[in-house]
């Protein structure tokens, strides 16, 4: 009889014991599962939303990433990237504080009144209607984010008129009227956050300043010959001193400030459950193998040989967290979801984010952790076993 | 209804100026005594090496065409804010005239006048609600806001809930491995239960028997976790105090969370107890001795 063979007989023996084994290490596992998942989910998160916007490159004002300052002379930048053989397309983006009122006289005081030059495709999500650029001869054509667009009680080809404020300025000037395009889901855009986009032209109507303003962000596509890296190269060969960033250094950034709480709290709960499931695994053989000792010294007697009895608790403990460990999987999933829920609940978070992305790297690192927690579990109980006076073991049973 | 009064309603007289946009150079202290006083952070005096009563300059664009030189007065301790604590506190504190004199945009009278905020402090805090939107239509174009966050608008209850979350799941876990543990050591004394119940010794008080061990080994384990929550809450707090380099608390082990703890843990103790005790129990006495 196969070692397993042996571990398989002993766990459906203990049924009770080995279903609470299994689901304790479930639990756990799912735990681990979600830590993992955690641990890179925001930046692949994020990553994905900066990748979906079609623009690989960044060009932000003196204040960096974080602050939002504007680039000065930003429209001769952009010509001057559009000549660039590394680059393929360039869109000016810049945010105003802004007004907007439907015809009914439902209003929002403060919204972000978003200007691009060109439909910055990716950016926003048409949810219904039409993009910017598929509404011709609108002099003012606007996407509605969903919110605010139920808010407010507004359609695609509604009107809603809209006065943009530049900071630090009061204006009195009167607001301009603008047709809703489209509503759509901004791809950093808070769940409840108020944004309206629309093209450079009519958010320099809207705010009422004699001459356009600089944008806050340069987004750049590189050639896919060429690549983001060539392209900030270039970019900063061309006009030397301008803060320029690859989407992989953003995330970079992004990682070491924005996203270390979760991260870390992932790693100080991953090593907290992997030591819980251990204990468990542990705990649970050990005390089954002092419970089993004149079971397996009377194995002994009859020849079953001491490695085979090592490797039948490693098969028992393989078996214990290895069931556990692939339902950890789909519980894990679900525990993931609801956790997702509630992270995703924070106040200003864009409303694509998630906390919890699923990666085949995550998978591999569970399962690995899995297998170490498995042998270390076995480790005592299997020296135990090993070193079992076998004669002195079945005299204290019989006469026990 | 009367209009609310606030106590204060002006500017605030030091300002927060972020380094991003400053470029602090330190100087060799020399005679200027005209020069005004600022604060530095602990995190910026330590980066551009500057002790009290140095002279620096500080600019506002990176090409420092407008700087000025400050005095610096003292080295503060930002005050931990836990929206901000993967922020490196690159800080300066100053006059609000002295900030203005060295951002206003010369060409624009008007850049005088603004500030990107106004802190107000009511006489009475409960009228917060009321009193922002009195002040939006009076201004309209202000945005006014409590600076109390809702309870369904604070970061940090998101998290909490999270944690609870997270420890639920974590006593599911440990429940499972409780009743495992119950039920093995209930099997292995199946024999002495047999004897005991022989001897006449009733199911119920065998049970409370059980149900005791079981609040035994569960407020054991919840005191031993406690004590090593205490232990490790300092090691916690230094490794993320240094990693972040701010003062804020991470980790604070209070008297309510350890009640918690063992109130939760003991009567999950007698139900894992109970439950892993009430097969063997349940039984005839003689098939619980194998007769």
């Amino acid at each position: 009889m196969s070692a397993l063979h042996l571990a398989w007989r002993t766990v459906r023996r203990y049924r009770a014991q080995t279903l609470l084994a299994i689901a304790g290490v479930a639990v756990i596992g799912a735990l681990l599962f979600d830590m993992l998942l955690l641990s890179r989910g925001l930046l692949l998160s994020f990553a994905d939303l900066l990748e979906r916007a079609g623009y690989d490159v960044r060009i932000v004002g003196g204040g960096g990433m974080t602050l939002r300052m504007p680039i000065p002379d930003s429209a001769a930048i952009a010509g001057t990237l559009r000549g660039l053989p590394e680059i393929e397309k360039v869109a000016l983006v810049r945010i105003l504080p802004a007004r907007i009122a439907a015809r009914s006289g439902a209003s929002a005081p403060s919204v972000a009144l978003i200007g691009v030059s060109g439909a910055a495709s990716g950016v926003w999500t048409i949810v219904s209607g039409v993009d910017l650029d598929r509404a011709p001869g609108e002099p003012c054509p606007v996407i509605v984010g969903r919110s605010l667009a139920a808010a407010l009680g507004v359609a695609p080809g509604d009107e809603v008129r809209i006065n943009a404020e530049p900071a630090g300025v009061r204006s009195a000037m009167p607001p301009i009227a603008c047709r809703i395009a489209g509503i759509g889901r901004f791809a950093f855009g808070g769940a409840g956050d108020d944004t309206v986009a629309t093209t450079l032209e009519a958010l320099h109507r809207a705010s009422g300043e004699d001459r356009p303003g600089d944008a806050d962000l340069i987004l750049a596509a590189s050639r896919s010959d060429a690549g983001s890296g060539a392209a900030v190269a270039a970019i900063q060969r061309a006009r030397p001193g301008l803060a320029v960033y690859s989407n992989d250094e953003v995330i970079e950034q992004f990682n070491r400030n924005g996203f270390a709480y979760f991260r870390q709290i992932s790693l100080v709960l991953s090593s907290l459950t992997m030591v819980f499931a251990f204990l468990l695994v542990a705990t649970l053989l050990t005390v089954s193998v002092n419970q089993r000792l004149g079971e397996i010294a009377a194995l002994r007697a009859i020849g079953i040989g001491r490695r085979r009895v090592a490797a039948m608790l490693l098969w028992e403990s393989a078996l214990l967290v290895g069931v556990g460990g692939l339902l950890a999987l789909p519980l894990g999933e679900l525990l993931a979801l609801e956790l997702d829920r509630i992270l995703r609940q924070m106040p200003g978070l864009p409303e694509q984010l998630h906390f919890f992305v699923f990666e085949p790297r995550a998978l591999a690192v569970h399962a690995a952790v899995l297998v170490v927690t498995a042998v270390a579990a076995a480790a005592y109980p299997m020296w135990v076993a090993s070193r079992l006076p076998i004669a002195a073991t079945l005299r204290r049973e019989v006469v026990g | 209804m009367a209009p609310m009064r606030p106590t204060s309603c002006a500017p605030a007289a030091v300002v927060v100026l972020c380094a991003t946009v400053l470029a602090a150079h330190a100087q060799a202290p020399k005679d200027d005594g005209d020069a005004p006083a600022i604060l530095v952070s602990r995190q910026l005096a330590a980066r551009a090496h500057l002790a009290a009563g140095d002279l620096v300059t500080l600019g506002s664009d990176p090409q420092g065409s407008r700087r000025a030189t400050f005095r610096v007065a003292g080295i503060y301790e930002p005050t931990p804010d836990p929206m901000r604590f993967t922020a490196t506190r690159l800080e300066a504190r100053m006059h609000l005239p002295d900030l203005v004199d060295l951002v206003a945009d010369p060409a624009d009278p008007a850049s005088r006048e603004a500030v990107t905020s106004i802190n107000v402090r009511l006489t009475d805090p409960a009228d917060a609600a009321a009193f922002v939107p009195q002040l939006s239509a009076r201004t309209p174009g202000i945005a006014a806001r409590p600076t109390s966050r809702a309870r369904d608008d604070d970061p940090f209850a998101v998290l909490d809930r999270f944690h609870v979350a997270i420890s639920a799941v974590t006593m599911a876990g440990g429940t499972a491995f409780l009743l495992a543990l119950m039920v093995i050591r209930a099997e292995e004394r199946r024999e002495t239960v047999g004897i005991l119940r022989l001897l006449g010794i009733s199911r119920r008080t065998l049970l409370l028997t059980v149900a005791i061990e079981g609040v035994a080994i569960a407020a054991l384990g919840a005191v031993f976790g406690i004590l090593l929550a205490f232990a490790t809450e300092g090691l916690v707090n230094r490794i993320f105090q240094a990693r972040y380099d701010t003062a804020l608390v991470f980790v604070r082990v209070t008297p309510s969370i350890a009640a918690r703890s063992v109130l939760i843990a003991a009567p999950l103790g007698i139900v894992a107890g109970i439950a892993a005790s009430w097969t063997l129990l349940g039984r005839d006495v003689l098939s619980i001795v194998r007769r």
